[in-house]
C-alpha cells in the first residue's frame, strides 16, 4: 500500500480549519452532536460514517451552506461566522457537492463560472474570457474535453463531475471539501482524481474526502475521521489503523477490543 | 434581435441547432406559414398598415409577455400581470385627475406595477409561498383595489395628451387634401410598437449579457445549485417579479393610453396571453428554458392569428379555440422533441 509520508511540517503548521463542539438539531434530532475536527495544510483527511452519521451535514456547515447551532469555527485561527456559501467561498473554502451542484440548462463556462461571473469594463458578462479559461483549466482535467457550449445536463457523468471539480480548483482554493467526487467517475476519471488530490495536497491545500470507498480513503488520506451517529468516534492518523478497524469504528462506533495502533504495535 | 440569442455568441453559426433555437426556427416558421396563408385568404392582411396594426395590438401582449418569459424562467409563473395592469392604469388615472401631469402620472402607474411586482416576490420568497397561489392572491387584490378605487367606473375625459402614448406614431405621413380627412400616406410606427423594441432589446441584453440575467437562468435551471454557488437566488426571484410588475404597469399605460380612458375592468385574462406567448416561444414553466425573442415570436402568432381570423371574419369564439389548440401543440411538438 503506498503511503503517503506525513510531513513533520504539517503538524507544526497551524491549522488551516477547526470546528470546535458544532451542533446542528433538525427538530429533535441531532444530525451533528458536539463534532470538533481540525484539518492542516496540504493534509487529506478521510470524512467516513454510515449514510445518516452526520458527515454530509457537518461538511455542509463548513461550506456554508448550513448554519449550525452551537459550535465555533476558525479558519486560519480566526473565528468566522460562515452565513452563506459565498462567505465560505471567499475565506478559500471550496466544496464539490455530491449533487455537483450544477445549473442543468447552462453551459460549461456559465457553471465554472457561475456567482463568479468576469465581467468586461461595462460590467457585460464577458462570455469570450469564460470560455478560453474553461478550455484552460478543463484542459488540464480531461484534455479531450468538447461540447463546452452545450448545455451540462447533455454531459456525460465524469465530464459534469470534472466541470464541478474545476469550478471549485479554479478560484485559489485553501480548503477543498469532496463530498463523494469518485461516486460517478470510471475507473481512469477515478484515478485522475486521486492525481489531482494528491497534487493539491502537494501545493498546501487541505482537504476533506468523503468518501465511501476504502480503497481509495487509504491510498488518498493521511487521517480518518469516522462519524456515527451525529458523534466522532475516532480521528486517526491512517499509519495506525487497518481497513477493518475502520470499518469497525463505522459500523459499530467502537475499535476493535484488542486494538493497538498498527504502526506503533510493529515497532515494539 | 439575433446578437443576443445564447450560444450564439460564442460559436457563431453550428450545424446542430440547440433545441431552444430548434424550437424557436418551428415557431417562426410557424409564424410564417400563417402570414403566407392570411395573406392569401385577404389582400388587406399583406399591406403596411394592417401590419401597424398587428403591431399595434401585439404590442400590450408583448410587454406583458417580457415580464412573464423573466418570471417563467426562474421557475415561476406572475397570474397576476392582467389585474396589476388594470390597477397601474387606474392610479394614473387617479393621478391626471388629481392634478398630476401626464408623464410623471405614468410613472407612477408603472411604479404602481413595480410595487405589486415586489410585493409578489416578497410574498414568494420570505413567507415561502408557491409563485401559483402568491400570484393568484395579488391578482384578486389589484383587481379589487382596481374596482374599489375607481367604484367599477371607468375614468374619462383624461386629455389629449394621455392618449399620445397609445395613439401616436413616429414618422406619420400626412398628406393635405383640402378636404375634410387628410389623406394619410404612411400612418407612421406606433409609439406602443416603439416602446415594446426598446423593452425587448433592454429584456433580452439584460437576459444574456448581465450577471443578474444569468442568474435568472440558473436559478431557475437549479436553485439549489444556484444557491450553493453564491447566487442570491431570492433577491433575483424578487428582481424578475418586480420586473414583471412593471411590464405590466407599463402595458396597462399602454392600454389604457390607447383607449384614453381607464377601464378597471380592463385586463382580464391577459395574463394567459402573455403565458401563452412565452410558451409557444419555447419557455419551459419547469424553469431554466426561455427567451425574449421566442416569446415575441409567440406574441405575434397570437396577434396574427387574432387579427387574421378577425379579418377572415372568424368569431372571438373561435379564436380562443385555435389558440388553445396552438398552445397545446407548440408544447407537445417541444416533448415529443425532447423525448428523443
Amino acid at each position: 500500500m503506498s503511503q503517503p509520508a506525513p510531513a513533520a511540517a504539517q503538524q507544526t503548521a497551524p491549522p488551516l480549519v477547526q470546528m470546535e463542539n458544532i451542533e446542528k438539531h433538525f427538530g429533535g434530532i441531532n444530525a451533528v452532536n458536539g463534532v470538533s475536527l481540525d484539518l492542516y495544510p496540504g493534509e487529506v483527511v478521510g470524512v467516513l460514517g454510515h449514510n445518516g452519521a452526520g458527515k454530509s451535514c457537518l461538511m455542509r456547515i463548513l461550506s456554508g451552506a448550513m448554519i449550525p447551532n452551537e459550535g465555533t469555527i476558525r479558519v486560519r485561527g480566526e473565528v468566522v461566522n460562515l452565513q452563506t456559501p459565498h462567505h465560505a467561498r471567499d475565506l478559500g473554502i471550496e466544496t464539490i457537492y455530491q449533487t455537483l451542484a450544477l445549473a442543468d440548462h447552462l453551459n460549461a463556462p456559465a457553471n465554472l463560472f457561475l456567482g463568479r461571473e468576469l465581467k468586461t469594463r461595462f460590467g457585460n458578462l464577458d462570455d469570450a474570457r469564460m470560455m478560453t479559461e474553461t478550455v484552460r483549466v478543463l484542459k488540464k482535467l480531461n484534455p479531450n474535453f468538447k461540447n463546452l457550449n452545450d448545455p451540462v445536463s447533455s454531459l456525460s457523468g465524469g465530464q459534469r463531475q470534472v466541470i464541478a471539480i474545476a469550478r471549485a480548483i479554479y478560484f485559489n482554493v485553501k480548503i477543498l471539501i469532496m463530498d463523494e467526487p469518485t461516486a460517478a467517475l470510471g475507473p481512469s476519471e477515478t484515478a485522475m482524481v486521486g492525481d489531482l488530490i494528491k497534487q493539491l495536497r502537494k501545493e498546501g491545500i487541505g482537504i476533506f474526502l468523503v468518501c465511501h470507498d476504502m480503497h481509495d480513503v487509504f491510498e488518498l488520506c493521511d487521517r480518518v475521521v469516522v462519524m456515527n451517529k451525529g458523534t466522532c468516534v475516532g480521528s486517526h492518523d491512517i499509519l495506525d489503523v487497518t481497513k477493518d478497524d475502520v470499518l469497525s469504528l463505522i459500523i459499530k462506533g467502537e475499535l476493535p477490543a484488542d486494538w493497538v495502533p498498527r504502526n506503533r504495535g510493529k515497532e515494539q | 434581435m439575433a446578437d443576443f440569442d445564447r450560444g450564439a455568441l460564442v460559436t457563431g453559426w453550428s450545424f446542430k441547432p440547440s433545441s431552444v433555437s430548434f424550437h424557436k426556427l418551428s415557431a417562426l416558421l410557424t409564424l410564417a406559414l400563417l402570414i403566407f396563408a392570411f395573406s392569401f385568404g385577404n389582400d388587406a392582411f399583406f399591406t403596411v398598415n394592417n401590419g401597424l396594426t398587428v403591431l399595434l395590438q401585439t404590442s400590450v401582449i408583448g410587454l406583458l409577455g417580457i415580464g412573464m418569459t423573466l418570471v417563467i424562467i426562474t421557475g415561476g409563473i406572475d397570474l397576476s400581470v392582467g389585474s396589476v395592469l388594470a390597477l397601474s392604469g387606474v392610479m394614473t388615472g387617479l393621478s391626471i385627475k388629481a392634478g398630476v401631469p401626464v408623464a410623471p402620472a405614468m410613472a407612477i402607474g408603472v411604479v404602481t406595477g413595480a410595487v405589486c411586482g415586489l410585493v409578489n416576490g416578497f410574498v414568494i420568497t420570505k413567507m415561502r409561498i408557491t409563485p401559483f397561489v402568491a400570484t393568484l392572491g395579488m391578482m384578486l387584490i389589484a383587481r379589487g383595489l382596481a374596482l374599489q378605487l375607481t367604484g367599477a367606473a371607468p375614468i374619462s375625459r383624461l386629455g389629449e395628451a394621455f392618449g399620445l402614448l397609445g395613439n401616436g406614431s413616429l414618422f406619420r405621413i400626412v398628406e393635405k387634401t383640402g378636404g375634410i380627412f387628410p389623406k394619410v400616406v404612411f400612418a407612421g410606427i406606433p409609439y406602443p410598437a416603439i416602446l415594446l423594441a426598446v423593452a425587448v432589446v433592454g429584456a433580452a441584453y439584460l437576459l444574456n449579457r448581465r450577471q443578474s440575467g444569468r442568474h435568472i437562468y440558473a436559478t431557475g435551471s437549479n436553485e439549489e445549485a444556484a444557491r450553493l454557488s453564491g447566487v442570491l437566488v431570492d433577491r433575483t426571484k424578487i428582481f424578475a417579479y418586480t420586473l414583471s410588475g412593471a411590464m405590466a404597469g407599463l402595458a396597462g399605460n399602454v392600454l389604457m393610453s390607447r383607449l384614453v380612458t381607464v377601464q378597471p375592468n380592463e385586463g382580464v385574462m391577459y395574463e394567459l396571453d402573455a403565458i401563452a406567448a412565452a410558451v409557444i416561444g419555447g419557455a419551459s414553466l419547469m424553469g431554466g428554458v426561455g427567451n425574449i425573442s421566442g416569446t415575441m415570436i409567440g406574441a405575434f402568432i397570437i396577434g396574427v392569428l387574432r387579427n387574421g381570423l378577425n379579418m377572415a371574419g372568424v368569431s372571438a369564439f373561435i379564436q380562443q379555440i385555435v389558440i388553445g389548440v396552438i398552445v397545446i401543440l407548440a408544447v407537445y411538438v417541444d416533448q415529443v422533441r425532447n423525448r428523443r
